[in-house]
């Protein structure tokens, strides 16, 4: 097969000029500027024109399929439901919880004494929630877990208490999703 | 002989046998609650019924002897309808504790409703209402609700005890098990009703809340505290032993061992257990390395036997320790040359079924291998008096029991005498408190070996977790004194050291781990004889 040579033409690098860079910049201006004074205009009428969220004052209202971090529920006695069974801590995936039973004189014989959840750990995953047979650990919206210390990672039973009233609406959706 | 067909296959059986048995023998699973192979047969549970081809009905078959020619089938659909409506019957009454209840995951009622029963309860009645966390007796609970009336623990009570302690009381739905008026279950045998308990109806004490049982990993051991040896699973999570279970061995333990034995694992766990090796240094005893220790052993092992030619270093046994270990110590003996050699065994009280006078695994391994004075020898009170009258100035204690069982006065004035006291124990006792130099020794959990029982048995144990990081085994701790002592590279490896004593040792010519396995083997009977 014979040879040929073809002449391709290259493109020339752009050249950088004062007048095309105050372009960009011009360019870039407007979009910013478009987003501040919409935002602007919303905050004037106080009707939001776009979808921010002035976290942390303001928060979104979360489905309750949402999983945050587990929290354990609280009776209306102050007392745990949780009866240390410890199927949570088989389930979970990352060997986060710790759980140490005792004996108590209720009617339920047997509390945690101790219920530790390291929460630098915990992945969020909701197989403790499914695993629990008394409803007593359940997926929170809370999200915020952040801690100064690997020791402040850990969450401890007294952490961990929520009142079982502010914890209908995510025990009504696991009856749901899991047939209970 | 009888042949008869199981599910289709062929099988032969003893004349006089049961069903059941055979069928479990033969890897048949038959599902039962009542029966337990070393009690009489109850037939109360009616689990086990299987289709027995020429009989109108369904057999139990713990009480249907096998006949010539008998054909039996164990899953046709006959057999799996009585099984559910047996479980649903069973269930009814059966309170809904899984989650709080310490049988949960070994519990024989979890497990076959999930094989055998059915999904849904149909009963719409409450579940009747008993005393539950009934106190029967020290060492156990009752919950009579969850008591499926087996009455294998009766039958325990009444048949291996012979204390006959608890009876079932009332009739039909009514029945219930309890204690008889004033005889609480305080036999010394009582946590065994635990064991064979097939649901969570009675419960150790010991064990009650502590931990979930799927946690718990199992190594097959023998129980270090008296020398009957009773076969045992050591049940361990985290480096903790949390509860010792009988293993079965029909020629020493049956399916039983005492609450005594079972109980005491404490010491495994103990915070106050030595992890370093300790030094008389001005007064004081002091933290040190273990290869500073060990030296300073040798040194004073050895000036002493140059001196006197081993007469003045006496040595007391633990008869705690391992055979491959008392063999290790023995040779580090003979090395120095030392003639005054006893081993200290505390003794207690003894029973006909399996506690042993003798408090300790290995006496008899002790002194199968020489580690008991001889024939003219004077044994403890002699050595002690040696070292009261200054003839015995170095002393290697392994081992708390000396300080338990000899005569505390002569004791006393042998350890003022003495020049060197070397105390190799697990706790820093009274003993160790006056030593010069102190060994932290381990317990059974943590090593390999073999015991020999009372009646020349030896039998294995097995490591179930490691040592404390920077901790030496009793038998490394030797080796180590025999590479200071003497020439050649000693090294500890249990499975090796046991067979130099088949080699060195007549009693146990021809044995090894493989042939040991997990059950025993006897002492050759040119030793002393196996009884028991």
């Amino acid at each position: 097969m014979a040879t040929q040579v073809v002449s391709v033409a290259r493109p020339q690098p752009m050249q950088q000029s004062l007048g095309r860079t105050a372009l960009a910049i011009l360019i870039g201006l407007r979009v910013t500027g478009g987003h501040f004074l919409r935002n602007l205009w919303g905050f004037i009428r106080r009707k939001p024109t776009v979808f921010t969220v002035q976290f942390p004052e303001q928060r979104l209202d979360l489905p309750d399929a949402f999983r945050g971090m587990p929290v354990l529920v609280q009776m209306d006695n102050g007392k745990e439901r949780c009866v240390a069974c410890g199927l949570c801590e088989w389930a979970c995936p990352t060997d986060c919880i710790t759980i140490f039973p005792a004996e108590t004189a209720d009617e339920v014989e047997r509390y945690p004494a101790v219920f530790d959840l390291n929460l630098s750990r915990c992945m969020f995953c909701g197989l403790c929630e499914e695993a629990c047979p008394e409803e007593a650990i359940v997926m929170s919206q809370r999200v915020e877990v952040g801690g100064y210390s690997r020791r402040a990672m850990v969450w401890h039973k007294e952490d961990l208490l929520v009142p079982v009233s502010q914890l209908g609406k995510r025990l009504q959706h696991i009856r749901r999703s899991y047939d209970r | 002989m009888a042949t008869l067909t199981i599910d289709g296959r062929t099988i032969e059986a003893a004349d006089n046998a049961m069903l059941l048995p055979v069928a479990l023998e033969n890897g048949i699973h038959i599902p039962h609650y009542c029966w337990h192979p070393k009690l009489s047969i109850d037939g109360s549970c009616r689990m086990c019924q299987v289709e027995v081809e020429g009989s109108p009905k369904l057999m139990i078959s713990c009480n249907t002897p096998v006949r010539d020619g008998m054909v039996v089938r164990t899953t046709t659909p006959a057999v799996q309808k009585a099984r559910r409506a047996v479980m649903e019957l069973l269930l009814i009454n059966h309170p809904l504790d899984c989650p709080i209840c310490d049988q949960a995951g070994e519990c024989l009622l979890q497990d076959y409703a999930f094989s055998f029963g059915s999904r849904e309860g149909r009963s719409r009645e409450p579940r009747r209402k008993l005393q539950k966390r009934k106190d029967v007796g020290p060492r156990v609970v009752l919950d009579q609700e969850r008591c499926i009336l087996c009455r294998r623990c009766v039958r325990f009570c009444r048949e291996i005890t012979k204390t006959n302690e608890l009876g079932v009381f009332g009739m039909g739905d009514r029945s219930a098990l309890d204690t008889l008026e004033g005889t609480p279950l305080a036999n010394d045998y009582s946590i065994c009703t635990a064991d064979i308990c097939p649901v969570g109806a009675l419960l150790s004490k010991d064990f009650h809340h502590q931990l979930r049982v799927w946690f718990l990993k199992k190594t097959p051991s023998v129980c270090p505290n008296c020398a009957n040896g009773c076969n045992i699973t050591v049940n361990h999570y985290r480096d903790r032993v949390w509860r010792l279970l009988p293993r079965r061995n029909d020629a020493v333990n049956d399916t039983w061992m005492c609450d005594h034995g079972r109980l005491n694992y404490q010491f495994v766990n103990s915070t106050e257990r030595l992890h370093q090796p300790l030094l008389r240094q001005d007064g004081q005893l002091a933290a040190c390395e273990w290869e500073a220790a060990i030296s300073a052993v040798a040194s004073r092992l050895r000036r002493s036997a140059h001196a006197t030619q081993g007469r003045g270093i006496g040595a007391v046994a633990s008869p705690h320790l391992t055979n491959e270990e008392l063999f290790r110590f023995r040779q580090v003996l003979t090395v120095l040359g030392v003639q005054s050699i006893d081993v200290a065994v505390r003794t207690g009280l003894s029973d006909h079924l399996l506690i042993k006078a003798e408090k300790a695994a290995n006496a008899r391994g002790a002194r199968e291998l020489g580690l008991s004075p001889g024939p003219q020898g004077s044994g403890l009170p002699g050595l002690l008096e040696a070292a009261a009258s200054g003839q015995i100035t170095a002393l290697y204690v392994c081992g708390a029991d000396l300080w338990e069982t000899a005569d505390r006065a002569l004791l006393t004035k042998a350890l003022e005498k003495v020049e060197c006291l070397i105390v190799q124990d697990v706790f820093r006792s009274p003993l160790a408190e006056r030593a010069h130099i102190v060994l932290p020794s381990a317990t059974f959990a943590e090593k390999n070996g073999t015991f020999t029982n009372h009646g020349g048995r030896v039998q294995r144990i097995n490591q179930a977790f490691e040592l404390p990081a920077g901790q030496l085994s009793d038998g490394e701790i030797f080796s180590r004194l025999l590479r200071f002592l003497s020439e050649g590279l000693w090294t500890f490896r249990p499975e090796a050291v046991f067979e130099e004593i088949a080699a060195a040792v007549p009693g146990y010519a021809g044995m090894n781990y493989a042939s040991i396995g997990q059950g025993w083997q006897a002492l050759a009977p040119a030793s002393a004889g196996v009884a028991g």
